[in-house]
């Protein structure tokens, strides 16, 4: 994975939420930590051009997320924190279908693929249930299942553990680490970080520190709890 | 409140959306013609067997027609008063006959198929360049989808406000709707853009 942030400020509502953000990621596993409203979200936005940097640059393997937004969001699969708004169809296999319909023409393909991608997350049994009759946790992972089906080669996770109870967050943390794509992890789950390579933390729209998540959580744990 | 839809693998399942939509529209205009409550009956009979092929259970028969019944009932009332007993039995055969119709579609008939219906119906339009059909179609898939969310999200509100003491009031119920509703809609909007 390569992502270079170039002295990126973002603005919103007159108020700056993210201010001269400059580095490269490169490990495989890296995690973001912060306070509420401390820029977290804004930062993974930039990633795949959800949101547009007003000074700076965001290049993904190269590519500018002003210019080539489309290119990178094939490249680059984003979870939600609440999967309601990911899931789109009210049917599990229909819903994952529909992320495949403009990568895959043939249908028996893009059925395997949504059966392969329920399979990895070990829930292949859900794959004709309607959404709205699924748990919370049933849901997030439904919802991961349907960014792996697409095959990317980043994943992006906004607080992937906060729907999930103790026995599926452990879950998630097995299948994170057996992923093979590079991820970015935005979360509060202080555990869950300490798996990362890396972990940056962000406070007031600034990177105020970039560490190993042993180091990084002691920070955070001393200057933001 | 949730999706219409129930998945399954019936023969009614199978056939084409837009087969199933072609032919309630034809039941719907053919029934306005008959009168006679012996072949509205037959008529009955025979969309309650279709129904029954679906796999849809009589607790979510009732589930998902309850509302409507309380409707048909004070029409049918309405009717006896006005016009004759007669009448009346013939309209609710009629409407009920029309409703488990329309439930036969709903449920065998996924958001995909009514997506693929729209896409073919607006085809013509697409050629002459007024109307990007696949934009039309997933507008039309996402109406669908968030009707029973939006009935979902009323009865959020509605219990919040009881918990707190507040009587159903619709300004104070529908400023939250709207609030939720757009910043719902955002959320969507932003998920579908990352989904690429």
């Amino acid at each position: 994975m390569l992502i270079e942030f170039k002295n990126v400020s973002v603005e919103r509502d007159g108020r700056s939420v993210l201010r001269r953000v400059h580095l490269s990621l490169t490990q495989r596993r890296i995690g973001v930590l912060g306070p509420n409203g401390s820029g977290k979200s804004t930062f993974i936005r930039l990633l795949n051009g959800l949101l547009l940097p007003q000074e700076g640059q965001v290049l993904v393997q190269g590519l500018d997320t002003r210019k080539e937004v489309s290119r990178i969001r094939s490249k680059i699969g984003f979870v939600f924190q609440n999967p309601d708004n990911q899931i789109v169809f009210p049917v599990v296999s229909e819903d994952i279908d529909f992320g495949l319909k403009r990568r895959e023409p043939n249908p028996k393909v893009r059925a395997d693929l949504a059966r392969q991608a329920l399979e990895q997350v070990g829930v292949p049994h859900l794959a004709e249930r309607l959404v709205h009759t699924l748990s919370g946790g049933e849901r997030q992972l439904v919802a991961l299942a349907a960014v792996l089906a697409v095959q990317p080669e980043i994943l992006v996770f906004d607080e992937p553990t906060t729907q999930l109870d103790l026995s599926l967050r452990n879950r998630f943390e097995q299948l994170l680490q057996g992923l093979p794509q590079p991820a970015i992890v935005v979360s509060h789950d202080l555990e869950l970080l300490r798996g990362m390579e890396r972990v940056l933390v962000l406070r007031d729209g600034l990177v105020v520190l970039d560490a190993p998540p042993n180091d990084a959580i002691a920070w955070y744990v001393e200057h933001c709890a | 409140m949730g999706s219409l839809f129930l998945p399954g693998d019936s023969w009614l399942h199978r056939l084409p959306g837009g087969l199933k939509l072609g032919l309630l529209a034809m039941l719907g205009g053919a029934l306005m013609w008959v009168h006679d409550w012996r072949l509205l009956m037959l008529a009955l009979a025979v969309v309650s067997t279709l129904l029954w092929q679906t796999g849809l259970s009589v607790a979510m028969l009732w589930s998902r027609v309850r509302g409507l019944f309380w409707l048909l009932l004070a029409l049918m009332l309405y009717t006896l008063v006005v016009q004759s007993a007669e009448h009346a039995i013939a309209l609710g055969l009629r409407v009920t006959t029309l409703l488990l119709a329309a439930l036969v579609v709903s449920v065998s008939t996924s958001i995909s198929q009514l997506m693929t219906v729209v896409l073919w119906l607006l085809q013509p339009l697409e050629r002459l360049g007024w109307v990007d059909t696949q934009r039309v179609a997933l507008a039309f898939g996402l109406t669908l989808r968030l009707i029973p969310e939006l009935s979902l999200q009323w009865h959020d509100i509605r219990e919040a406000q009881a918990a707190r003491g507040l009587s159903a009031n619709p300004l104070t119920m529908a400023v939250p709707m709207l609030l939720r509703t757009i910043r719902r809609a955002q959320e969507i909007a932003e998920a579908i853009d990352a989904r690429g």
